[in-house]
């Protein structure tokens, strides 16, 4: 099947250049490259101009409620393993309104992937801060929260023992591809961040000025490395790539395997 | 029925008559830890194998551990789902303990006291001293003028409880055996104890109660909720803990895989209905079980399957006050929230539980409708038939199940108008071809968002259709107790169907209608069912008269009198004949 076999009749209801598009070309080409029957495909989102990608793609699609994707799509994978399961929405609907479930769908590593394009505002209702909204702009525009620093998802991932955390940017689309591919094939709970600029919004240039700060993570960049991973996630410059990707029960160095029980969510991780 | 079985090995002290000929009810009360619970189950599945019916509650404090409890029995020649209006015995290990159960416990002029020798306090006045009979037993162990570790409490109790009922100390003995055999030292302890309270001489007896020998079941309220549940399909289950619905949970963590089916402890009350709807979606039954509180947090939720048409079982265990309120105790103030809750204008279907028996049964129905109409059903139980132990003949096999109409190619599309009940056949995903968009926004019939007005009447129009085919479906959905010619009339619902079962039998001038489904309501049953009345009433747990002001938009109601009281306590024949007078 084509990536345009993937998408449904309707045709999307987005801005011109909104960065939704690339998040919806890269999911059906990497839809494509897994060659996913559409019977057996679930798309799930939340509320806001990203959750409406559901509706254009050719699957079944369920656009819920503002915040609750994923415990709708728990439901469905644990009642229905044979189905395969991709969440998607924007920053607000998973970091604000349904951030308490995100840790949870993490600690229950049931498989799904969460996708979620970031724009740093709230796209639907107009352009308020989110919780991803950079300081200098909400002072710039009287937004609210001026002195509240952004959330930094990928590193609140890493902290919920997600096995599988990434990162891709709207804008670069055979990248986050690849990306997305990877994560639709790791076998139990996945995260991709994907960068995107809101053309309404934010300022045109938004999502150019983000790119620049993004860096490519080097082809044998130690992603099983929970602490390389961290210190890839911080700071002022975003890590493009999959960040951290666990194999569960795969031996240490030293031979022994880890005790998940005694570990709890910072299993596979070494502290030194 | 044969009187005096004695009680084999020792001579019986002096003979007592109770209130109800046909029954017996025995309470306990003690401090947390003393075992008020075990010695009401064990007494309750005595007389389960010997073919006695009965029911069990408890009284607790907020705390739901430690503290004052109590446990009240009443086993019966024939079927219960009353715990009794007056307690036959009463063991109590410290009468300062007493205050606590105002309501709970009630004695008559024949009932039998039995309170510690070291106690020189005296019962409380409201319980009902007059004429009873008053037995002393050492149960605590005094040394140096401290309490120490003796015997345990209850299973002195238990022996003296088995003799009062003129059971044979062997049923006793071999209850134990049966329920503590893997912990040998913990067992001889208690049969020892068991012994000592057993061979009490002059401990008064009771004319032997006779069973029929065949071998009943005992279920909570919530177990049954659970199994009649699964019985009709359920196999997919996410919850939030939650007093007092827990054991929903807790009986399907156990029960439900082995039925093929998941059950998911949800972060939350809106994920465990998010969770249901998802599997509900991929069709498969699904239910989810809570509370008021879950109930407020489930309401946005509730909303998306209504308008999503998806099926989702609810189930709500309802408990007293707003907020926290009273968690282990009883209400029936979740009506207005069940009936009316949610934005919109939103169909969903609400049916009350009568009593255990009823909680099975009652499950099939709502999978039926929920299933068959692709509606959200709400299920409203309470503290008091959920926490109730109940003894019911073997479970019947089930009925058939109902099951949803499936789309096979070709089918119309997953919003279509043209259908006369409302329903469309549901897509399960992994159909080829029927992929679709569900959705909270409002859709045309083929699925794509939309903000068309007429759109929007239509559709709404649709939905509603199907609470007009479930009326129709359901007209016969309520029972009625008491004589056809009764002149006087009792609405209620949910568990004062137990009370009225008990009331009609006393009062032969009343008869009563009991709903099974609330919405949509079995309006012509009623209309038929008050012909020929006078005096009307409509009863319920709940200060505010929402059962009764939710009559009124249904019919007239002119005449009918509101006999309400606020909850906590189950409403006993003593609360109904005052609310009666009042209302006159
Ligand atoms: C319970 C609830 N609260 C608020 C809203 C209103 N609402 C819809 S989308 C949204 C925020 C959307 O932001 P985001 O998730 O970042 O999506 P974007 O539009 O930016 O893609 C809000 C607040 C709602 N639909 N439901
Ligand atoms: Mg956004």
């Amino acid at each position: 099947m084509k990536p345009k076999d993937y998408r449904s009749e309707l045709e999307p209801v987005w801005c011109t250049a909104c960065g939704a598009f690339g998040v919806l070309k890269a999911i059906t080409q990497a839809l494509t490259d897994l060659e996913v029957p559409p019977e057996k495909l679930a798309m799930v989102s939340g509320i806001g101009c990203t959750s409406r990608l559901p509706g254009y793609t050719n699957a079944y699609s369920f656009n819920s409620l503002h915040g609750r994707s994923l415990p709708i799509a728990t439901g469905l994978k644990v009642a229905r393993p044979d189905m395969r399961t991709l969440v998607v929405g924007g920053d607000g609907d998973g970091f604000s309104i349904g951030l308490g479930h995100i840790f949870h769908a993490a600690k229950r590593n049931v498989d799904l992937t969460y996708i979620v394009l970031d724009n740093g505002v709230y796209g639907l209702t107009k352009g308020q801060a989110s919780p991803t909204t950079e300081t200098k702009f909400k002072q710039r525009r009287g937004l609210a929260g001026p002195d509240e620093a952004p959330l930094n998802p990928v590193m609140l991932l890493l902290a919920s023992g997600c096995g599988f955390v990434a990162r891709g940017h709207a804008g670069n689309l055979p990248h986050l591809r690849t990306v997305i591919r990877e994560a639709i094939q790791y076998p139990a709970f996945s995260f991709v961040h994907v960068l995107a600029g809101c053309v309404t919004y934010q300022k045109p240039e938004y999502a150019d000025e983000i790119y620049h700060r993004c860096d490519v993570l080097p082809e044998n960049f130690p992603n099983d490395d929970f602490i390389a991973a961290s210190e890839a996630a911080r700071g002022e410059r975003f890590s493009l790539g999959v960040i951290y990707k666990k194999s569960p029960g795969e031996p240490l160095p030293d031979g022994s395997v880890t005790d998940d029980d005694d570990m709890g969510i910072w299993r596979g991780i070494q502290v030194s | 029925m044969s009187t005096s079985k004695p009680a084999a090995h020792h001579p019986p002290g002096p003979t007592v008559r109770r209130g109800d000929p046909d029954s017996a009810v025995v309470s306990l009360v003690g401090s947390g830890g003393e075992g008020a619970a075990l010695f009401g189950e064990l007494i309750l599945s005595m007389a389960a194998r010997q073919g006695l019916y009965g029911v069990m509650v408890q009284s607790y404090g907020p705390q739901i551990r430690g503290g004052e409890s109590a446990s009240l029995v009443r086993v019966s020649r024939r079927e219960v789902c009353h715990e009794g209006e007056e307690t036959d015995l009463l063991i109590c290990f410290r009468t300062p303990d007493m205050g606590r159960f105002r309501g709970f416990i009630r004695l008559h002029e024949g009932s039998v006291v039995t309170l510690d020798s070291k106690d020189t306090g005296d019962l409380p006045e409201w319980v009902g001293t007059a004429g009873v009979h008053t037995y002393r037993f050492p149960f605590t162990n005094i040394v140096d003028g401290h309490e120490v570790a003796g015997d345990p409490k209850n299973m002195l109790a238990l022996g003296l409880a088995c003799r009062y009922l003129g059971w044979d100390a062997d049923l006793g003995r071999h209850e134990l055996r049966q329920r503590f055999g893997n912990r040998p030292a913990l067992l001889s302890k208690d049969l020892d104890a068991f012994d000592r309270g057993y061979g009490s001489q002059d401990m008064p007896t009771m004319p032997h109660l006779q069973g029929s020998g065949r071998n009943l079941h005992i279920e909570t309220g919530n177990e049954a909720v659970a199994r009649g549940a699964m019985q009709a399909g359920l196999r997919f289950f996410a919850g939030y803990p939650i007093t007092p619905s827990s054991e929903i949970l807790e009986t399907l963590i156990d029960e439900l895989p082995g039925h093929g089916g998941s059950v998911v402890q949800a972060e939350d009350e809106i994920s465990a209905l998010g969770m249901v709807l998802g599997a509900s979606f991929g069709g498969v039954k699904a239910m989810t079980a809570t509370s008021g509180p879950g109930l407020s947090l489930m309401t946005e939720m509730m909303g998306l399957s209504a308008k999503s048409e998806i099926p989702a079982v609810i189930v709500d265990c309802q408990r007293a006050g707003p907020a926290t309120g009273m968690p282990s105790r009883t209400e029936q103030s979740d009506l207005n929230h069940a009936l009316y809750s949610g934005h919109g204008d939103l169909p969903r279907v609400v049916m009350g539980v009568m009593d255990v028996v009823h909680a099975r049964d009652i499950m099939h129905k709502a999978f039926s409708i929920s299933e068959g109409y692709q509606v959200p059903v709400l299920v409203l139980s309470d503290a008091y038939i959920a926490q109730r132990h109940q003894i019911r003949d073997e479970v019947p096999p089930p009925p058939a199940q109902v099951n949803r109409s499936v789309w096979r190619e070709d089918g119309p599309t997953r919003f279509n108008l043209d259908t006369a009940d409302g329903v469309v056949p549901f897509r399960v995903p992994g159909t080829p071809g029927g992929q679709y968009l569900a959705a909270g926004i409002e859709q045309t019939p083929a699925g794509t968002p939309s903000a068309d007005t007429t759109i929007h009447a239509l559709m709404g129009e649709k939905r509603w259709r199907k609470m007009d085919a479930i009326a129709e479906h359901t007209e016969s959905w309520f029972r009625v107790l008491g004589k056809p010619g009764a002149t006087r009339g009792i609405i209620a619902w949910g568990s004062n169907y137990g009370l009225l079962c008990e009331w009609v039998k006393a009062h032969p001038e009343y008869r009563a209608f009991v709903p099974e489904i609330l919405m949509p309501f079995p309006i012509k049953g009623l209309e038929e069912w008050r012909k020929g009345l006078g005096w009307t009433g409509a009863l319920e747990l709940a200060h505010t008269g929402q059962f009764y002001k939710y009559l009124k938009t249904l019919t007239d109601v002119e005449g009918t009198r509101s006999l309400k009281r606020s909850g906590g306590l189950p409403l006993s024949m003593v609360d109904l004949d005052r609310l009666i007078r009042q209302a006159d």
